[in-house]
């Protein structure tokens, strides 16, 4: 194992509901290293999502420091965030979040666009992330022409192709059925074993939760749980995908 | 950046092309309205001021009749005649005038020959051809003894002589005038169209007492008009001036009473009319404002439509690493062109409808680069404009709410 890559100090996090002040995170601290692969669990509402958008950097907290990779973003504003997320992070959400009516290839390129790379180096940047993810075939698909998994894998791939220093998921196989499920975790399995990449996700399936090499369990806007996966589970791929 | 969000501006029009249509169409109405008015304009004041030359500017014109433009036309009884011996007291008492015309027209057939062509007659004195800067290009004019004696000459335009005598020479030959026998003395030089279509050179010149005596058969000495010009276009009103209270003393008005007589300068037309196209232009514009504002309103409220829409679209953008920057550019190039085109459309309308009203109403249209300019910028100001808030709007939202909208 390596140095931290992300490592947060008394995080908190409250939402104003009404006139109310709701404590979705109440000093919160972490400390995940470089090539972890980490699954954070817990009920719902307890603040798992709350948790990723403040490491994602969508989202700030109100108090606490968050160091990524070295660099203090706890205080950030919107287009440093901005900056953040494009350069160090890779987001996969729940429900794919892909752009409508527009190619796969076009999709993954999105990062690159918004970073300012030549059009001929994104496309093949693109193509290369789509390939490591198995979806070489599919460049020109858009998302109505691919299955939930492929969605997710075209996700996967636009979140792999800035290079980013963590992968984050949030719930990403929760739309998903039990044999995509397990292509989704095998993917993500290898891109860890293989390349090394940091992960972080959420999930609430015990049997999800078990691919990955360290469990958190947050309960109550606190972490009530962090145990070590001596034997992390493989992933089921007895049903290629048929790609 | 810029590029990007030009890029991403056409492709979210066209997917929504009947939308985007639907949308130009305000300020497409404007901007067309804009140049067609712009265009016409100045054609239409191209076309008065060659007519000013054409017709020279220096003219006053006298005619029996209380004036329209004072308001409520005098009665019929207290219209009296305006005669050549009140033509002959302008030229007698005005010293800045240079020829005093009496006229007297019919309408009729003139025949050589085989071949007969309907024109206006125009009995008149030798000060006719000095006054409107007029000349005899071949021939004679007639003379103060054809005059006197009513005699059976006159004096042809080229258009008549063209449709009458081909390339004969028609100087010496005998025309009939209705059922008058007449001979041509001279034909004038060509003087071409009025801008408003009228041939001044289909016209023929006979001596004013041959036209009452033997066209007319009347014997008093009223006048349809008389033509006064004067030395310099800087006499016109002074003369004019003179010329009116000259004819009140004649018809020996009381102060109180209204002009029996009307008069009228060239100068004073022209004004009347540039009033009524300026007040045309005024009311053209207004409609054009008021059709780019409601044009740029249905901009601004289609793109908060498309932002709301979109709202997802937005979070994904700023989850992937997109500054609320590029955001406010993808919007507003969005609007700006979505406008630009609407202004494009507008200007090419415009110079559509402003050729066919030209061609219809034969007026010159002259199309100024500078009004497709102005258009141009208007149409892509307005996009500025209604599509800053809605791509501030766009711009300002968060990413987190953007991803969990709907
Ligand atoms: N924008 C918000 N405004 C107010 N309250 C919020 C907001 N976002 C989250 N919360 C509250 O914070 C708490 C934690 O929410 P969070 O989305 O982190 O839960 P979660 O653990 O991800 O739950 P789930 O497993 O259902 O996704 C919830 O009680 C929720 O109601
Ligand atoms: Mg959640």
């Amino acid at each position: 194992m390596q140095g931290p890559v992300i490592e947060m100090r008394g995080i908190e996090k409250s939402y104003l509901a009404g006139d109310v002040v709701f404590r979705a995170l109440k000093g919160v601290s972490l400390t995940i290293a470089q090539g972890e692969f980490v699954a954070i669990g817990g009920p719902s509402g307890s603040g798992k999502s709350t948790l990723m958008n403040v490491i994602g950097c969508l989202d700030r907290p109100q108090s606490g420091t968050y160091l990524l990779a070295g660099h203090d973003v706890s205080n950030l504003d919107a287009d440093a965030r901005a900056f953040v997320r494009n350069r160090l992070l890779g987001f996969v959400f729940q429900g794919f979040n892909l752009l409508a009516r527009t190619s796969a290839l076009e999709n993954v390129e999105l990062p690159l666009a918004y970073r300012g790379v030549a059009s001929k180096e994104r496309r093949a940047r693109a193509a290369r992330a789509l390939q490591l993810v198995g979806l070489g075939t599919k460049l020109e698909n858009t998302p109505n022409q691919l299955s939930g998994g492929q969605q997710q894998r075209v996700a996967i791939a636009r979140a792999l192709v800035t290079e980013p220093r963590v992968l984050l998921a949030d719930e990403p196989t929760g739309n998903l059925d039990t044999a995509t499920t397990e292509e989704i975790l095998a993917l993500m399995q290898g891109l860890h074993r293989e390349h090394g990449l940091t992960i972080v996700m959420v999930t609430h399936e015990p049997d999800v939760a078990a691919c990955a090499g360290r469990q958190i369990t947050v309960r109550d806007g606190l972490i009530a749980a962090d145990v070590a996966i001596a034997q992390p589970r493989r992933a089921n791929v007895d049903p290629p995908g048929g790609h | 950046m810029w590029w990007m969000a030009l890029r991403l501006a056409l492709l979210s029009l066209s997917r929504n092309k009947l939308r985007a249509s639907l949308t130009m169409l305000g300020i497409l109405i404007g901007v067309a309205a804009v140049v067609a008015m712009t265009a016409i304009g100045e054609g239409a004041k191209e076309s008065i001021e060659k007519q000013m030359t054409a017709v020279g500017v220096n003219l006053i014109w006298v005619w029996p009749g209380a004036s329209a433009s004072s308001g409520v036309r005098g009665d019929a009884n207290r219209t009296a005649a305006v005669t050549e011996d009140d033509a002959r007291a302008i030229g007698r008492e005005i010293t800045s005038v240079l020829a005093v015309a009496p006229t007297l027209g019919v309408s009729a057939q003139v025949v050589y020959g085989a071949r007969n062509a309907a024109t206006r007659i125009t009995g008149t004195t030798l000060d006719y051809l000095t006054a409107r800067d007029w000349s005899v290009s071949r021939g004679r004019s007639f003379t103060e003894a054809d005059l006197r004696m009513a005699a059976k000459v006159c004096l042809i335009g080229e258009t008549v002589r063209a449709s009458l005598f081909g390339r004969a020479d028609p100087v010496g030959e005998t025309v009939r005038i209705g059922k008058l026998p007449c001979q041509v003395v001279g034909v004038l030089a060509p003087k071409g169209q009025g801008s408003f279509g009228q041939d001044y050179d289909d016209t023929v010149l006979m001596p004013i007492t041959s036209v009452r005596a033997r066209l007319r058969g009347s014997s008093g000495r009223e006048v349809d008009q008389i033509m006064v010009s004067v030395r310099t276009p800087a006499q016109v009103r002074r003369a004019q001036a003179q010329l009116t209270s000259l004819m009140r003393q004649r018809h020996r008005l009381q102060d109180s009473e209204e002009n029996d007589f009307s008069v009228r300068n060239l100068q004073e037309m022209m004004e009347t009319f540039e009033r009524t196209r300026s007040t045309l232009s005024t009311l053209l514009l207004s409609i054009a404002a008021i059709a780019l504002l409601v044009g740029g309103i249905g901009v601004m409220n289609i793109m908060l439509v498309s932002v709301t829409e979109r709202t997802r679209e937005i979070g994904i953008r700023l989850a992937v690493g997109a500054r609320s920057g590029d955001i406010l550019a993808q919007f507003l190039v969005e609007a700006v062109t979505l406008s630009a085109f609407g202004g494009v459309a507008g200007l090419a309308l415009g110079v559509g409808a402003g050729a066919a009203l030209g061609k219809a109403m034969d007026w010159n249209v002259t199309f100024q680069p500078l009004a497709a300019l102005v258009a141009l910028g208007t149409s892509s100001g307005i996009g500025v404009v209604f599509g800053f808030f809605p791509a501030r709007r766009a711009a300002s939202l968060d990413p987190i709410t953007a991803l969990r909208h709907e």
